[in-house]
């Protein structure tokens, strides 16, 4: 933080604080999470392989590989958004599309002849999750207070 | 009193009233233990900025003290039911945040819930919240801003442009507008990452 107020600011903790406890939400939820990963990564690596040839030049490939997991993810989320939230779902499968499909294209470019669909499917489901994993476990350190007055945190 | 509005903002928020409930539904469930503590800390004669459908309602401790605005004549009209159902004393009014149809130093608390994504220029919405505001008034918010995370911010960003047309933007940063505004600030906590914040602030 640049602010100078924002710097003034005295007491700093992360995770849970007193005045805002984390309040635990239904686990299918976090079911949901998972499953809208795994469902990006494997349309997102199927519509990569469809798409990028196996001679397209690596930047090219990583390129559209990217364009196309950012449309596969926008898609997915107007469906998903309205059962798991907004920023719950844009954030992973935003992440998921965009570098999946950028790696993915920079595979298929190079690697198309060695590895089957099959496998590439695979790899884009568990890559989905894995993402997920990390931006849930990314919540659970940012989540809680970033900071308070004392005073405030007294008085609440 | 009458107040002119813009057009577009009107129209935009109007047409968002159909799909409002369905599209928040997931979200609504997830961080709706988070609001109720927060409504459970409003004191006094209290201000709900942009009320929306009355989603939020049901979140507000019973025998409170409430007025709920909304830009949108027809978000006011699907909150009027939930607004009924909520109990305690809770009048909807239209009125742009921008310019408060209220006097100077009316309200003891001030509420927001996914609001300053969404008004055109948020420090002017927020000037207008301080100056209804009692003295050592309290500001309570639930918004989503831009996150300091690079690799999420950019997307944000790349977000907006889509969104802005048809919906709110996604990278406000709504801390440092409310410092903008005057408020001193007491309470910033992360609901998720660093995007959906609990800012309090006091006049």
């Amino acid at each position: 933080m640049s602010d100078p107020l924002i710097k003034s600011i005295e007491v700093r903790e992360r995770r849970r604080d007193i005045t805002h406890e984390g309040t635990s939400e239904p686990f299918f939820f976090r079911l949901g999470d998972y499953v809208a990963g795994i469902l990006t990564g494997i349309l997102t690596a199927l519509a990569v392989r469809l798409i990028v040839g196996p001679q397209w030049d690596m930047v090219v490939a990583m390129l559209v590989g990217m364009g196309v997991g950012m449309l596969v993810h926008m898609t997915l989320l107007l469906l998903f958004t309205p059962l798991l939230g907004m920023f719950e779902v844009m954030m992973p499968l935003a992440m998921i599309g965009m570098y999946g499909g950028m790696l993915f294209g920079m595979r298929d470019s190079m690697q198309q002849a060695y590895i089957p669909l099959s496998t590439a499917l695979i790899v884009g489901g568990v890559f989905g999750v894995f993402v997920v994993f990390v931006a849930h476990w990314w919540n659970r350190q940012l989540r809680g207070a970033v900071f308070a007055r004392p005073e405030a945190r007294r008085s609440s | 009193m009458k107040i002119a509005m813009p057009v577009t903002a009107r129209e935009k928020w109007d047409w968002l009233s159909l799909t409002y409930d369905l599209m928040t539904w997931g979200e609504d469930w997830r961080q709706g233990g988070e609001k109720r503590q927060l409504f459970a800390k409003i004191q006094g004669r209290t201000l709900l900025v942009s009320v929306g459908t009355g989603n939020d309602l049901k979140y507000l401790p019973p025998k409170c003290n409430l007025v709920a605005i909304d830009i949108s004549p027809r978000m006011i009209e699907r909150a009027r039911t939930k607004a009924s159902r909520a109990g305690g004393n809770i009048r909807l009014v239209l009125t742009d945040a921008q310019r408060l149809a209220f006097a100077d130093q009316t309200f003891d608390t001030v509420l927001t819930v996914c609001t300053f994504c969404s008004i055109p220029d948020p420090v002017q919405g927020l000037q207008e919240v301080y100056r209804v505001l009692k003295p050592d008034g309290r500001l309570l918010m639930f918004e989503h801003v831009r996150s300091k995370i690079g690799l999420f911010a950019l997307f944000l960003d790349f977000m907006t442009f889509l969104t802005r047309r048809f919906g709110p933007d996604l990278n406000r940063d709504t801390v440092s507008n409310v410092l903008q505004a005057g408020f001193r600030l007491q309470h910033e906590a992360n609901v998720y990452l660093d995007i959906v914040k609990i800012i309090e602030a006091a006049k």
